[in-house]
């Protein structure tokens, strides 16, 4: 039987159906000048969310937690709601329930009345009271509403169960930037609340892995023990947001997982402070480095070859372990990987958006896999963005347009008039996945599409593995006829 | 059930069916801060009604997290445009930018009909002058640009987003262009948003009656067919939330009679035939589809009526869900003993009590607390309620299955099928047996 040969070019965009949300049938060419995000006042189809959502996925990672939103009741269901779907777990999250008396009287009463009754129903261990919009334009003074809130529990619940309870505030206005800013003061804003002295050493390492999902850290995690390093994960929401189904016996109910608060007391003993996303938790390294001198480690996210190895590098630096043989191994098996399928991936067109750390990490592996970056998007808008872009391109010989704090109307208008094989992103490009026929290969934070992704590592060598299959088998399933991919 | 005191709570908002004598939950009242509430903001509300609604651009002005939170609404996913004001436009005033984004956004999608300005907390308290802008926009541009105020803070929950929503619909779209001829024999559906094809199931049963719908609010409205919606001879109320107050206004504004329907569960899809047909002088034609039905649907139902028959069932529906929904599951023997909504009225909640089990619990706005303590220690056979109850239920190991659904069309007679083939999935699961095994 003759095969048919797959046309190398691709498909170009004049020969797709298009089929969208559309107000038309047809594809209508729009306005070139008000194409590029910075050239119109309106964001179409955004990729980056409020800061609130940081600071909430940040308190969630620590052990019996709870986020306690100074704003209205929308910013917390959503929150929670996003949570849900990306991550098939529950997240408790309190909201102080503005109402329009708060919006002329401020959210003092709601503040308090708040604390107090979220403390005698869960009896969290730690509360982050995270701001929004709202509050922040009315003025809501936090720090002494926080200070009048801990009298009034002392006073109702004793001085002893009242201290059981740490408060800590995430100042996040939503209009001053994303969730990734959001995540970044948090993480400083829990070292500055709760690692206050430096005491004795205890030999370990701070890591800060920003928002990754649970199975990148439990790869980090397992980095960690195959160099015989003890580490302090500041947030660890490996064990919150993919939890076992074992039913308790009593309510309520609280993950086993997160960072106990005593050891982010203790991160200011560490040898040092890695921080894996330089956008999300660079902020709580700098801090710490500042103040009690520890060395601060900013990036790269260790995805691919390159950057794990600098991880592993940076690693053995601060504790003067040698990488072990096991994880030498490790990189070797992901290296024979990608030697098993560099024909695959060599050449291919991809485009790649989301958080702008993931994306750094996600543009370097596949350069790695002789892939060519044709747009780069971050939908967070970053000082430093385009220059790591430019840093892992340039060694390349690559030329990618890259979009900084754009939105998704304008990659898509983009890629509609270049080529690409695979996009790379989160749920939030299925639409143009599907208009421009080519696949997407899901990776980064909001992914609630498909299932399994939230338990499955990128980053480290064995990510590496996952993560190359599934663009090798998206490009299989999308292009070739079953009978050819019998004589893989 | 007993739960702790709250600070400042309002009275009787949880009750316990015994006896005869009718106690129905205090409802309306905002809720208390701090206790974990699934109540959502009027900005969620309104997008609930508005995001379906063809022709159109949904702009919100706002900070770019409630745009991008909004753009997913019952699962679907919507272009959506926002404002993404930053700290200068919260210091200096949003409303140049405004201007400027709905000019944009009109070159850029030209043929749209109509801008739904969306304004959050934050144009709420800068004082944005929406409605002026509003129609400044529109004398500009000739497109009806219609301001919807939604602010976070403005309601005690998403209903307050719902009554906001069907007023500017019946204000600046309901009855705008007229229709060539009258049309004696149609519809409007008010409250149905085409979950899952429940609107296609509702349309045939119409259909067979010799109705036809004219515009459905909002699971497929267009600015074209709200135009001339207010041609249609009756409307159908089929989620009472959503859409009593859009058939109110309609009533006042256009004097079409209103009707109230609910195609969820065998008895019930028969009893709203009945009345449609009534109305349209059919009763003939209705009868002849009941009796098709139930000797088509019958067999299978009672095939699963045994499965669930006596099995123990909590709801937590949005709103007036539970009063339509609770007798469904009584129909497939299953006993009610805990129902609730998140923003219930008075009338859901004596609509739901007839099919509440002696000794079960009406309850307004639960608390996560309260759901967990009900999973936790009545151990329910089954839980039905929105995604975010979902994995909780799980966690204590109760199977659960998620409204609005996931699929398959729950409304008529095949949908009623549908809903009790989930529930008899969800139930007979092996997973559970095999977490309660150990």
């Amino acid at each position: 039987m003759q095969v048919k040969e797959i046309p190398a070019e691709g498909i170009t965009y004049d020969q797709l159906k298009i089929e969208k949300i559309p107000l038309s049938d047809e594809y209508i060419e729009r306005d070139p000048s008000l194409v590029p995000a910075a050239n119109r006042a309106v964001v179409i189809n955004p990729c980056r969310t409020c800061m609130p959502l940081g600071a909430m996925f940040a308190t969630l990672g620590v052990h019996k937690a709870i986020p306690f939103v100074q704003g209205a009741q929308g910013c917390t269901t959503y929150v929670r709601y996003t949570f849900c779907r990306i991550f098939k777990e529950p997240a408790a999250i309190a909201n102080a329930s503005f109402h329009e008396d708060t919006a002329v009287f401020g959210g003092w009463k709601n503040f308090i009345q708040g604390i107090r009754n979220l403390v005698v129903r869960y009896w969290p261990e730690l509360i982050g009271v995270v701001t929004t919009c709202a509050s922040e334009i009315i003025g809501d003074d936090m720090v002494s509403y926080i200070k009048a809130a801990k009298k009034k529990l002392a006073e109702e619940l004793g001085e002893e169960k009242a201290a059981a309870v740490k408060i800590v505030l995430i100042s996040t206005p939503s209009f001053a930037g994303s969730h990734v800013v959001g995540y970044d003061r948090a993480a400083r804003a829990f070292v500055e609340t709760l690692a206050v002295e430096k005491t004795a050493p205890n030999n370990k390492v701070n890591i800060i892995p920003g928002m990754l999902n649970p199975g990148d850290i439990r790869e980090i995690k397992h980095l960690l023990k195959v160099m015989g390093i003890d580490s302090i994960i500041l947030f660890d929401i490996a064990d919150v947001f993919d939890t076992p189904l074992r039913p308790p016996a009593t309510i309520p109910y609280y993950p086993k997982g997160g960072t106990p608060v005593a050891d982010i007391a203790d991160m200011a003993n560490s040898l040092g402070t890695v921080a894996l996303c330089p956008h999300e938790g660079g902020l709580g390294a700098r801090y710490l480095e500042r103040k009690f001198g520890l060395r601060a480690v900013v990036g790269p996210p260790p995805v691919g070859v390159r950057h794990t190895d600098m991880f592993l590098q940076n690693l053995s630096e601060l504790t003067g372990r040698p990488v072990p043989e096991e994880l030498l191994d490790e990189r070797g098996r992901l290296l024979d990987f990608m030697a098993d399928t560099f024909h695959h991936t060599m050449m291919k067109k991809v485009a790649v958006f989301g958080d702008p750390d993931i994306v750094v990490g996600v543009t370097r592996f596949v350069c790695e896999l002789g892939m060519e970056p044709v747009a780069v998007l971050s939908g967070t808008p970053s000082k430093t963005f385009p220059q790591e872009i430019e840093n892992i391109v340039r060694e390349y010989n690559f030329a990618p347009q890259v979009f900084n704090g754009s939105d998704l109307f304008e990659f898509e208008e983009y890629l509609k008039k270049t080529r690409v094989d695979l996009i790379l992103g989160n749920s939030k490009g299925v639409d143009i996945a599907r208009e421009l026929e080519v696949p997407l290969v899901r990776v980064g934070l909001f992914v609630y599409d498909r299932v399994g992704y939230q338990k499955r590592p990128v980053v480290g060598y064995r990510g590496g593995e996952f993560l190359l299959a599934d663009i090798v088998n998206s490009l299989l399933d999308y292009k070739y006829p079953d009978d050819r991919t019998q004589q893989l | 059930m007993r739960y702790p005191a709250e600070n400042g709570c309002q009275a009787a908002r949880v009750c316990t069916k015994a006896g005869r004598a009718m106690r129905l939950p205090a409802c309306g009242s905002p809720t208390v801060p701090g206790v974990i509430t699934s109540r959502a903001c009027p900005y969620y509300g309104a997008r609930w009604l508005l995001a379906p609604v063809k022709e159109t651009l949904h702009l919100v002005h706002g900070p770019v997290g409630c745009a991008y939170y909004g753009q997913t609404v019952r699962r679907k996913s919507y272009r959506i445009l926002s404002t993404a004001l930053d700290e200068k436009d919260v210091v200096f005033g949003g409303d140049t930018k405004l201007v400027r984004a709905v000019r944009e956004a009109l070159r850029l999608f030209p043929d749209a009909r109509a801008v739904f300005v969306y304004g959050c907390c934050v144009a709420g308290l800068t004082g944005a002058d929406l409605a002026g802008i509003c129609r400044l926009a529109t004398r500009a541009t000739g497109r009806t640009v219609v301001p919807v105020s939604c602010a976070g803070f403005g309601g005690a929950s998403q209903g307050d987003g719902h009554d906001l929503a069907a007023d500017v619909l019946v204000r600046f779209l309901v009855g705008r262009t007229s229709p060539a001829a009258p049309a004696s024999y149609t519809v409007n559906l008010l409250g149905e948003f085409d979950v899952a094809g429940d609107l296609q199931e509702i349309k045939m049963l119409l259909n067979q009656l010799g109705v036809s719908v004219l515009c459905t609010f909002t699971g497929e409205a267009s600015v074209t067919s709200l135009g001339y919606a207010h041609a249609a001879a009756l409307n159908l109320v089929h989620c009472q939330r959503t859409g009593g107050s859009l058939a109110e206004a309609m009533t006042k504004a256009f004097g079409t009679p209103a009707l109230k329907v609910n195609f969820f569960g065998f008895a019930a899809t028969a009893a709203s035939l009945r009345a449609v047909a009534a109305h349209f002088g059919r009763e003939e034609a209705a009868e002849q589809i009941i009796r098709a039905a139930e000797t088509r649907v019958e067999p299978v139902l009672a095939e699963l009526r045994r499965h669930l028959a006596g099995r123990r069932v909590g709801l937590y529906f949005g709103g007036s869900r539970v009063g339509s929904m609770a007798a469904a599951y009584r129909e497939l023997g299953m006993e009610v003993v805990w129902a609730g909504a998140q923003f219930g009225q008075q009338e859901d909640y004596a609509a739901a009590w007839p099919d509440v089990a002696d000794g079960g619990v009406l309850l307004d706005d639960a608390r996560q607390f309260e759901i967990e303590k009900f999973l936790c220690q009545a151990q329910p056979d089954l839980f039905v309620g929105g995604v975010r109850e979902r994995f909780l239920a799980y966690k204590y190991g109760v199977p659960f299955t998620v409204f609005p659904q996931e699929g398959k069309p729950y409304a008529g007679f095949t949908g009623f099928i549908n809903f009790a083939q989930d529930i008899w999935r969800a139930v007979a699961s092996p997973v559970w047996r095999l977490v309660h095994s150990q």
